[in-house]
């Protein structure tokens, strides 16, 4: 593994997509090294997921440097050769449902940048990702169409796209929003492999950040911790760092300690 | 009384100015933006073409199905319906006046140069056009182009190319069936009203009205109406984002500028066969 960092944003304001005038997050300064799993903490509307997508090069910033495995990004323009080959090694789950492709069915959603990257067929494709698919438990569910699933089987079919073609960067915006607990034991389960390795994802540690807007279900020892709270960047360091930061308004408001 | 008139004609003049000069100015800026479009699916077009074939040649496969094979039932009925309309009845009349030698002049000048490509054209974009401008507005407007380049997949390649490529070749098929269909069934409905000319010689005739030069113009032509329609419909579609309120004007919009760019085109075509 290269010890560049997987993301490194300075001083990088983070912008409304549709209105780049107005700005959700000032200054961010932040550097994710390889293997490690960071959790970016913010109420709603606080600027998370415009992060990640800045941070994936997706979104244009409005000022500062974004560099994604040591090659600086520009997000907003369009994709010519380099820019791919650097997204190619990050996966991305959205929010919600996971921005899956209504006309193609689960398998072929997970299949497509498999194949497309490889120029290869839906069949090679099923031989290749067997392991992963029965990793995540999807084998009953491959002919179905994506509107047909509910929330928390459709996350997890975006979560073998953005798996399928072996990142060693992995974001995920909300991961365990909305979901019962069958789902979240499921999803915590995954966290701990995917930061740990395991051989149906790779077999290597995966560099995962993590947006949420709860703190909670997600404070683990040995995780970093990140804070977008109105409209400022705060790196907060460990769990245990978290927790001693328990006074602080943002972390109280994260960790539900205000009920 | 001059300066009454010279004020009247400057307030007159602005008045006009206001009206037209923004609607001017928006026309301009959206016919570069899409020549930029253009350029850029040219681009990828040139550059990406063989590459990652295995996933993007069943998309164009699949585009024909769904801008041309589906369409042949309704070209088919629109292709009888022209040929007893106006080919038929164009046989019928250049016979009532004597003048049949001049028939095969006529259906090519008209018909075969004009109405079927346009025809064509206008039944791909109002049959699939319009669907394919909502559905990638949709697209759009959910996120799914940028959870195609958060996957590394180039949207121009994945999204436009084969429904460019795909719209070009159904426009051209669906033309030369929908010239067959024409003039088969004008033939056989002038033939039931009495027509004395022998299947030969009322198909020679129109061969002997086509010159070289229109078989590489027609293909032209057609091919021109097909990229056009695909390239306007992908362009209001995909170039900028939209909300989903908008993607019902965006629909609007392109069917006009799809129609007011193949006339044009059309015109260009009329200026090539006159210098021809």
């Amino acid at each position: 593994m290269s010890d560049l960092p997987s993301i490194e944003m300075q001083d990088v304001r983070v912008v409304h997509p549709r209105n780049p005038g107005v700005t959700l997050i000032e200054e961010v300064g932040w550097v994710v090294r390889p293997g490690e799993f960071w959790v970016v903490a913010g109420l709603q509307g606080s600027g998370k997921t415009v992060l990640l997508e800045t941070a994936a090069g997706l979104t244009p910033q409005g000022g500062g440097s974004v560099r994604l495995f040591g090659e600086e990004v520009q997000g907003g323009q369009r994709d010519e050769g380099e820019a791919s080959g650097v997204r190619r090694r990050l996966g991305l789950l959205f929010d919600g449902n996971g921005r899956l492709f209504p006309s193609l069915n689960v398998f072929e959603n997970i299949a497509l940048p498999w194949c497309y990257h490889r120029n290869a067929s839906l069949a090679d494709a099923a031989e290749a990702l067997a392991p992963l698919l029965e990793y995540l438990q999807l084998d009953r569910l491959l002919d179905q169409r994506p509107g047909r699933l509910g929330r928390a089987w459709a996350r997890r079919v975006a979560l073998g796209r953005a798996l399928a073609t072996g990142p060693e960067l992995l974001l995920l915006d909300n991961p365990l929003s909305g979901l019962d607990m069958a789902h979240i034991r499921w999803w915590r389960t995954f966290l701990s492999d995917a930061s740990r390795g395991h051989a149906a994802l790779g077999g290597r540690p995966l560099t995962l950040i993590a947006a949420s807007e709860e703190l909670r279900p997600l404070l683990v020892p040995g995780r970093r911790f990140a804070l977008a709270h109105n409209g400022r960047w705060r790196v907060l360091g460990s769990t245990e760092d978290v927790l001693s930061a328990r006074g602080d308004d943002g972390v109280r408001e994260l960790l539900g300690d205000n009920d | 009384m001059e300066s009454i008139t010279t004020t009247f004609s400057r307030s007159a003049v602005r008045r006009v100015g206001n009206r037209f000069a923004p609607a001017l100015i928006e026309a301009l800026e959206t016919l570069t933006r899409l020549a930029a479009f253009t350029l850029i699916t040219l681009g990828t077009a040139w550059t990406r073409f063989g590459q990652n074939s295995r996933v993007i040649r069943p998309r164009i496969v699949d585009e024909i199905h769904r801008s041309g094979v589906r369409l042949l039932p309704i070209v088919g009925f629109l292709g009888a319906a022209l040929g007893v309309v106006f080919v038929g009845q164009t046989i019928d009349l250049m016979q009532q006046v004597g003048a049949s030698g001049f028939t095969g002049t006529l259906i090519v000048t008209v018909f075969i140069r004009e109405l079927a490509p346009l025809t064509a054209g206008l039944v791909v974009l109002a049959r699939v056009g319009t669907a394919t401008v909502i559905e990638l507005g949709t697209a759009r407007a959910l996120g799914e182009v940028e959870a195609l380049e958060a996957l590394g997949i180039d949207p121009i390649h994945y999204l436009v190319l084969p429904r460019v490529v795909g719209f070009t070749i159904s426009v051209i098929s669906l033309t030369v069936y929908l010239m067959l269909l024409t003039l088969g069934c004008g033939y056989l409905f002038a033939f039931a009203r009495g027509l004395r000319e022998t299947p030969g010689e009322f198909f020679g005739g129109i061969a002997a009205a086509l010159s070289w030069i229109d078989f590489p113009l027609l293909a032209l032509k057609t091919g021109g109406f097909g990229a056009i329609i695909g390239l306007v419909i992908c362009y209001h579609g995909l170039a900028r984002p939209l909300t989903l309120e908008e993607v019902g004007q965006a629909t609007t919009r392109t069917v006009a500028q799809c129609v007011v760019a193949c006339l044009l085109l059309d015109a260009v075509f009329i200026l090539l066969y006159l210098i021809a």
